[in-house]
């Protein structure tokens, strides 16, 4: 079996490809910018193994590298974990909830990416269990494997918001964009009644890492423009409480989007955690880090949920235990090669993992092609050899029709994948990326084919 | 060579959301490609220059209605290379609508 991807569609005749390279050559610019670039693999046979391979979750990391392994290794018992269904294309989720996208756009069937020849075990893992080399899942099935990867995605932590009910988003101006597609949509059903009067929009960080960390800061910027749209900014305002120092990890993008919030009149609170809402009354508690609380009364609030590893790994031998990631349970990975630093014939992608950056699409799309080889260069006796920089990518929504793109790595370096692209600089190319030409790229990664 | 590939991935991804679409202007194009074929005298040199016309109208106008078609404006180009990606866009399918205009135009343009 050859490495090279199946070719996407049946043979064109000679003026058909024509026309395809003249468009293809159209979108190149716009892709070859897009953020998303790693170095191409080399074709290469496929491995021979009788190796058995359990991927826990089925979310982008474990669908890529599923697709992946099914098509690099030869003979490997191929498990995939997870019950759910349907597939959300999360990066859409701040379309949603802000108007932008229908929600019928960011759901698809797992069972149309999950790849033939892969057992899909429709169980949630329950118990991980390391030194035995199996994980048992919640209906009490015991999967023993030779190696693991370890895609479960993160846990919402809502419970440590005292009064937070996730049923409740959508009403008494409530958002919050991260749960499902429906909380998006009806963050936006909250957000479009909020902003034909305007008032008091309440914006909310917390301490914990994030998936997608600047969703906050897009929806932050949206709310902004959709008020302006509605002619009620002027009678509204804006306040963002982080829980930390800072609104973002990176220093420069942190420095620029403080700028662009003081033009917009959007003042910061740092060092102020939300810890209570109390929805009907659309009143909402935070603390400082000596624990004085200050009640503040909103007309809207997007709540952040503080994030962690599920417990199913949190509370296992794979997670982090000492260190910043231990509180949250995360994956202990090796961030250069995203195995696990204690078990070797473990791995991680994605969210899970507990490394200084990386909780995007775009972090998976560039790992999992490096968290395959190195699984196949460990089942062929070999070391892993390349190395993940952190590679990450956020097209920040400015506004309707303008958004930066944003590229970094672990050491806050801004990463652009082209030197033409100004990651500072509002953009329709930007915004053409988010609003249209993700989705497919990120079906691709799903895939296993970029 | 991994961009080229990232975007033919994603030109595929694209034409299965539109396949109804991108299987209609295939089919389209077939049909009048064999409809001029099969006419006598059929001038394809001809036709050229109008079927280049035609990609340049079309070019023009994709340009200027793409931004609005994605919830965009003018007033969002900020740097260069919106304007190049944006040209680019609009070339292709200025393109599409000449590779369809010029078998009717050399059905139209026949020799003597």
């Amino acid at each position: 079996m050859s490495h090279t991807p199946e070719t996407p569609c049946v043979a064109p005749d000679v003026d058909e490809t024509r026309r395809r390279l003249l468009f293809g050559a159209s979108v190149l610019p716009v892709v070859a910018g897009s953020g998303l670039t790693v170095a191409a693999q080399p074709a290469q046979a496929a491995l021979k193994t009788s190796a058995r391979i359990v991927i826990a979750g089925s979310g982008l990391g474990g669908l890529a590298i599923a697709n992946r392994l099914s098509r690099e290794l030869d003979g490997a018992k191929i498990t995939i974990i997870d019950r759910k269904e349907i597939h959300n294309y999360q990066p859409g989720y701040t379309l949603v909830a802000t108007g932008i996208w229908p929600v019928g756009k960011v759901s698809d069937r797992n069972a149309d990416l999950v790849p033939a020849g892969v057992e899909w075990v429709r169980e949630m893992v329950a118990e991980f269990d390391p030194e035995a080399n199996a994980v048992v899942t919640d209906s009490g099935k015991r999967i023993e494997y030779d190696y693991l990867v370890v895609a479960t995605g993160l846990h919402l932590d809502f419970a440590q918001i005292e009064g937070m009910d996730v049923a409740a988003i959508g009403t008494n101006g409530l958002g919050c964009v991260y749960p499902s597609p429906e909380a998006a949509q009806a963050t936006w059903m909250a957000m479009d009644r909020f902003r034909q009067q305007g008032g008091h929009a309440l914006m909310t960080l917390p301490a914990t890492p994030l998936k997608c960390a600047g969703a906050p800061l897009k929806m932050t910027f949206m709310i902004a423009d959709r008020l302006k749209q509605a002619g009620t900014r002027a009678a509204s305002k804006i306040d963002f409480h982080s829980a930390l120092g800072n609104i973002f990890s990176v220093p420069r993008i942190n420095e620029e989007v403080l700028r662009r919030w003081a033009e917009l009149d959007i003042p910061v609170t740092f060092n102020s955690k939300l810890v209570a809402v109390d929805i009907g009354s659309r009143r909402a508690t935070v603390t400082s880090p000596e624990g004085e609380r200050t009640e503040i009364d909103y007309d809207f609030i997007h709540v952040v949920p503080p994030m962690r590893a599920p417990d199913s790994v949190k509370n296992s031998p794979l997670s982090w235990k000492e260190g910043g990631f231990a509180a949250g349970g995360w994956l202990e990975v090796d961030p250069k090669t995203l195995r696990h630093r204690r078990f070797p014939n473990v791995f991680g992608i994605g969210d899970i993992n507990g490394t200084a950056k990386g909780k995007t699409a775009a972090t998976v799309k560039k790992s999992a092609p490096l968290v395959a080889q190195h699984l196949i260069e460990v089942i062929a006796g070999r070391e892993p050899s390349l190395v993940f920089d952190g590679y990450t990518s956020c097209p920040l929504l400015l506004r309707e029709g303008s958004a930066l793109l944003i590229e970094f790595d672990y050491e806050n370096n801004l990463t652009p994948s082209l030197p033409m692209i100004d990651p500072l600089q509002d953009s329709y190319f930007a915004w053409v990326m988010k609003y249209r030409l993700l989705k497919p790229a990120y079906m691709a990664v799903a895939k296993g084919r970029v | 060579m991994y961009e080229i590939w990232l975007t033919l991935n994603i030109l595929f991804e694209l034409g299965m959301q539109y396949l109804p679409a991108v299987i209609g202007t295939v089919v389209l194009w077939l049909a009048l490609m064999i409809f001029a074929a099969t006419r006598p005298g059929a001038g394809w040199k001809k036709a050229i220059a109008p079927a280049f016309v035609i990609g340049i109208i079309a070019t023009a106008i994709t340009f200027f209605i793409t931004p609005a078609m994605t919830k965009s404006s003018f007033a969002n180009m900020g740097y260069w290379v919106d304007w190049m990606n944006l040209f680019f866009y609009a070339a292709a399918f200025g393109a599409v609508a000449a590779a369809l205009a010029w078998p009717i135009a050399a059905s139209l343009r026949r020799t003597a």
